[in-house]
């Protein structure tokens, strides 16, 4: 049996204030446990991201708490947050965020620099098929090798959570298989947490965990028993 | 319909109103203080000739040893040219005349007496008288009878006749002869053979003085020499800058800068030539704008030389020597400075010859074009603007550059948003407008400001600054063309075409590939490897190539503020280190100049001071060959040397003995200005004589007070064809009490030599200090400008690496110790080119000057011309820090939602 690693307590978020204010987190409860894929689905609008913001500790709720590993980051100052996003977090996003001007090792170097236990560099250039890109600046690759990069950046520094926005939501269907094979490989091989947020209904298939969100809340929250590799996915 | 583009201009003003703002403050600054200089410039050089108009500035003036009669005068009036032959000749014939009629009538006498003696012994002998005192009362009464009428036959007679025109004849041919060896020298000498010669009438005033000790804190010592001219003058008037003409005989008008500088004010009292007189007005001269003593002189001296007016009767009432100086005005006016050449060097001529003819002497001669006092100050002026404007126009480009880095990152930002609008339809012409309007719209705000203060507070600084270094009159505000063109047309000139270069080159890519934010020309850029450095260096070394173009911007505005940096710093030290050693830059405490080495009873001038020891001087011209940027400065293009005749075994300088005839040793500050070393031949000029002499260079005395040549007291005599014996002077180490004050010209000390940088320092002083921290505001402001860019333009990976885990502080060292690197090697790159341009630049004005000092630093001041620099970037980086704290971590998730 898996321990709860992370928890989601009755977390509350609005913006904005009087008529204008709009209530994006209307008080949302679950729990992740230690090694598990979950997808975090819902439509546009439904909080996702503003909970991926929250997980992260790069934005803050109006009530409830997260807490990792038994750590409430509510408890965090900003140094601690910054710490703990540099120990425990890896970030993967759909626009890839790369350092421009850095090219494709050293854009993998920035996550390996940030961990006490990085992977090897060089492997994880290969596990992701990158070797004859790795001098390359980002915008002399294609998306879905970017994407690979950043998946490569967030890997590297071996974190307990990767989160994953919409990883593949600016790609198309067959690179978009390859990814997802990607960051199922991680979680196998480095035994990392992965939240993957995404609007793809397909994606949970994969997934051990599934919840799906709609206006602030939590409206299913199941464990898939049978999951399929990410290679046999159809959409 | 009007361009919709049009309304995002205020809003993007107001969203990054910091950047804009400090933009248009460096606008303003530049601009307000370029406009301010060029109006308080133009304001006051119009003062400055409409007071040559109204103050009646004469057009030279020339000193004479005795009063001029007023034949002579009258005779100058005219121009022309005395015939001085004729003068000698008549002048021979007249004293020839009187010696010869002298001698005839005399040998007339004697020959007659004596023949009448004969006559009556002859018949005192026939009538057989021998008693001696009966010859000799006859003799007496024979004479008394007929001496007369022998006398009158004797003169009637052929024989005297012919021996009287004989003896005339005689006389008139050796004057003739002696007249004609002296007239072939002068003429020689002041080109009086002039066939062609026309005369230059002129209309002469006596403008008189004297040279009087003042004590302007009555305190029983003297602080300055006045110069005291009578109220009842007709030419070179002064204007009042507050008080009035004195009208009493004990009350003084004293110039207002030297009154300035000495702490005098109207209604104090102050003691002039052993007299006390109550100071009524503070007037500035039209000949004397700048306090020059002589024309000579390499500074003036506000500190230790005045000039006033006094009542005529008080004028009257002192016993000093008073100077015959008369000014003169030519009745035709020269259209230009050839024409004022010609002029004055025909009506010194006429001077010259008429004086001759009139038994007076020349003490002075100077024409206006070349009076320092009245022309050092309108030059100076006239040079400081072209600085200023090249030093603003540099700046302005630099700001041109910030805003093309700064438009094109954002062109760079907005790529999908220009790729939208090409596809709907937009042209490239209209995007250029949009995208050039805000850098034109910020030059534009930053010049009306800008001369608006140029025309209010900059100007009465530029003014202010201009009073605080010379006496000059009044000054009316004039509309300035120059600084408008200068301020702002050129100004947004350079805005324009910089940024339509760059705009446009970045524009031209395709709709499609600014939609796909594909704006690098090809794909195909090799990645630069980088050697296996720590990932922390690699990463900034990458920020320094990806931000190229932001810190060539950079690296030439940290060079050119450190180039100023160094003037800043240099010149006052300079200065200083000359002021300091002036006691080392005089041969001896004391150097005296004699008028001439005979008193006037023709006694040698000898003295009982044991330290004494003769030399000889002479002035020549050496030729600089250069073309003057600062006219009128100076002697008029050459530069004067003064060539000393020093005695063998000298103890005040020491010279090797044997030193052959034609070979000199010439002063550090001659072989420095003009690359003179040993062996080279300098051929040295006299100024009113065409005559010149080559030297040979044996090696370099160390001295830097002067620009001088030096050879042995022997040498100097036969080569300059003087008496054996002549000399021109004194060296002592201890004052000399035993030598007449009429008989000596000037004593120098070393107090002359630091009067000169006094001047200057004080002149300068406030600015230089004003200018260094000027410089700081405008490198922070640089820095500030192109490290924002730098961030701006990373503002997503910083936000992504904060989301990684990068701490503020890790970020700072990524983002900004590049930034760090590239100023701190910039400011230490820019401090030793500066050095060694100001070096250069000071050895280039210098030749434009008479006389030589070499630029200096300070070791403290090198380090404080970097550390100030670094300093104002200090101030920059914590901004960046602050700035890169505050860049949120949802920048980099903007678009996923």
């Amino acid at each position: 049996m898996k321990e709860e690693f992370l928890v989601i307590s009755d977390l509350k978020k609005s913006f904005g204030s009087g008529e204008a204010r709009q209530e994006v987190l209307r008080g949302m409860d679950f729990t992740v446990k230690r090694g598990e894929f979950c997808v975090l689905l819902g439509p546009s609008g439904s909080g996702k991201s503003t909970l991926l913001n929250i997980i992260g500790g790069i934005d803050t709720p109006d009530s409830g708490f997260v807490s990792i590993n038994g750590d409430k980051l509510e408890d965090m100052d900003e140094k601690q947050l910054t710490i703990y996003r540099r120990k425990h977090l890896g970030y993967v996003f759909q626009m890839y965020n790369l350092i421009p001007n850095l090219n494709v090792k050293e854009n993998i170097e920035v996550g390996a620099y940030l961990s006490d236990k990085p992977l090897d560099v060089e492997e994880v250039i290969t596990t992701l098929g990158l070797q004859d890109h790795k001098y390359k600046y980002p915008n002399q690759l294609s998306g879905g090798q970017q994407q690979r990069v950043s998946i490569g950046r967030a890997v590297v520094k071996n974190p307990d959570i990767l989160m994953c926005d919409e990883p593949t939501g600016a790609l198309d269907y067959k690179t978009s298989k390859e990814i997802l094979a990607l960051i199922e490989d991680c979680n196998r091989k480095y035994g990392s947490t992965i939240i993957m947020v995404t609007h793809n209904e397909a994606i949970k298939y994969m997934a051990d965990h599934v919840i799906k969100l709609r206006d602030g809340v939590v409206r299913h929250n199941d464990i898939n028993d049978k999951k399929i590799p990410a290679s046999e996915l159809e959409w | 319909m009007r361009n919709p583009l049009v309304k995002r201009i205020p809003k993007e003003l107001a969203s990054d109103w910091h950047k804009y703002l400090v933009i248009i403050i460096f606008m303003v600054i530049m601009i307000g203080v370029i406009s301010g200089m060029y109006v308080g410039h133009d304001s006051m050089l119009a003062s400055i000739d409409r007071g040559r108009e109204d103050l009646k500035l004469e057009d030279g003036s020339f000193e004479l040893k005795e009063k001029a009669s007023e034949e002579l005068l009258d005779a100058i009036s005219t121009g022309k040219m005395a015939d001085v032959r004729q003068y000698f000749i008549d002048e021979g014939f007249r004293e020839a005349d009187e010696e010869v009629e002298k001698a005839i009538e005399e040998e007339l006498e004697k020959q007659v007496t004596s023949a009448i003696e004969e006559n009556v012994r002859a018949q005192c002998l026939a009538m057989g008288i021998t008693d001696e005192d009966m010859i000799k009362a006859q003799i007496d009464s024979v004479m008394e009878e007929s001496y007369e009428d022998a006398l009158k036959e004797a003169r009637g007679s052929d024989e005297f006749k012919e021996a009287s025109d004989k003896a005339y004849k005689e006389a008139h041919d050796a004057v003739i002869e002696a007249v004609d060896e002296e007239w072939e020298e002068i003429s020689e000498k002041y080109n009086l053979n002039d066939k062609g010669f026309m005369p230059v009438p002129v209309t002469v005033y006596e403008d008189f003085y004297r040279n009087e000790p003042e004590d302007n804190d009555n305190d029983g010592t003297e602080d300055a020499t006045v110069r005291i001219f009578s109220g009842d003058a007709e030419i070179n008037l002064a204007s009042f800058n507050e008080g009035r003409a004195p009208e009493a005989d004990t009350e003084i008008a004293i110039d207002r800068m030297h009154a300035d500088n000495a702490g005098v004010k109207v209604g104090d009292k102050i003691t002039v030539g052993g007299k006390e007189f109550k100071v009524v007005g503070l007037l500035s001269y039209v000949n004397y704008l700048t306090l020059h003593e002589s024309n000579t002189d390499l500074m003036f001296d506000a500190f230790g030389f005045d000039v006033a007016m006094v009542t005529p009767d008080a004028f009257a009432s002192f016993n000093s020597r008073v100077h015959y100086n008369y000014s003169f005005v030519y009745e035709a006016e020269p259209a230009d400075k050839i024409e004022k050449a010609d002029f004055s060097e025909r009506f010194l001529k006429s001077l010259i010859t008429q004086t001759l003819v009139h038994d007076n002497e020349i003490d002075d001669y100077l024409p206006e074009y070349l009076r320092q006092a009245s022309n050092f100050a309108r030059a100076d002026i006239d040079g400081d603007s072209t600085g200023t404007s090249i030093f603003c126009y540099i700046l302005i480009a630099v700001i041109a550059f910030i805003f093309a880095i700064t438009i094109s990152n954002t062109i760079d930002k907005e790529a999908s948003v220009i790729g939208t609008l090409r596809a709907s339809g937009y042209s490239r012409r209209e995007l250029i407008v949009h995208y050039m309007s805000m850098p034109l719209i910020v030059t534009l705000i930053g010049a009306v400001i800008g001369n608006i203060l140029g025309y209010t507070v900059f100007r009465n600084a530029a003014v202010a600054l201009y009073y605080n270094s010379y006496s000059l009159p009044e000054c009316h505000l004039v509309w300035s063309r120059t600084a408008l063109i200068k301020t702002t047309v050129i100004p947004l000139l350079l805005m324009f075409f910089i940024n339509l270069f760059v705009i446009a080159r970045k524009l031209q890519l395709s709709p499609l590939k600014f939609l796909r934010h594909d704006l690098t020309k090809s794909r195909s850029t090799k990645a630069r490897r980088l050697p296996s450095w720590s990932f922390l260096r690699r990463f900034r070394l990458r920020i320094l190539f990806q931000n190229m173009p932001n810190y060539a911007v950079l690296v030439f505005g940290v060079i050119f503020i450190e180039l100023m940096m160094c003037f800043a710093f240099g010149l006052p030290d300079s200065l200083n280190h000359y002021g300091d050693r002036a006691p080392e830059m005089v041969f001896a405490d004391y150097q005296y100049m004699l008028m001439g080495y005979k008193d006037s009873d023709g006694n040698v001038i000898e003295t009982s001071e044991a330290s004494a020891e003769k030399f000889s001087s002479r002035t020549l011209m050496y030729p600089k060959n250069v073309g003057s940027f600062r006219e009128g400065m100076g002697s008029g293009g050459d530069e004067s040397v003064t060539v000393y005749g020093i005695s063998e075994g000298s103890s005040y300088i020491s010279l090797p003995s044997g030193i052959e005839d034609g070979h000199v040793y010439v002063s550090t500050a001659f072989s420095e200005k003009f690359n003179i070393k040993e062996g080279s031949v300098i051929t040295l000029n006299e100024e009113y004589e065409n005559k010149s002499y080559d030297f040979t260079v044996d090696g370099v005395i160390d001295y830097e007070g002067g620009i001088a040549a030096f050879m042995g007291n022997d040498s100097f005599n036969s080569v300059f064809g003087m008496k054996t014996g002549e000399f021109s002077g004194y060296f002592s180490r201890n004052e000399i009490k035993d030598i007449d004050e009429q008989d000596i010209a000037a004593v120098i000390t070393s107090e002359d030599i630091s009067k000169v940088t006094n001047q200057l320092m004080h002149s300068m002083g406030r600015f230089i200090d004003m200018f260094k921290y000027a410089l700081i505001v405008l490198a922070a402001a640089l820095i500030y400008l192109l490290a924002k860019i730098i961030i701006e333009r990373n503002e997503r990976p910083i936000s992504m690496v904060k989301i990684l885990g990068f701490k503020n502080g890790e970020i700072g060292s990524l983002y900004i110790v590049p930034t760090a690197i590239v100023v701190s090697i910039c400011s230490l790159i820019g401090f030793v080119g500066g050095y060694f341009l100001m070096i250069w630049i000071f050895k280039a004005f210098m030749l434009q000057m008479d006389g030589y000092f070499a630029f200096f630093m300070k070791p403290s001041s090198m380090v404080l011309s970097v550390v100030y620099l670094l300093v104002g970037y200090l101030f920059v980086s914590f901004i960046d820090y602050m700035r890169i704290k505050k860049i949120p971590m949802d920048e980099a998730l903007k678009n996923v939602e």
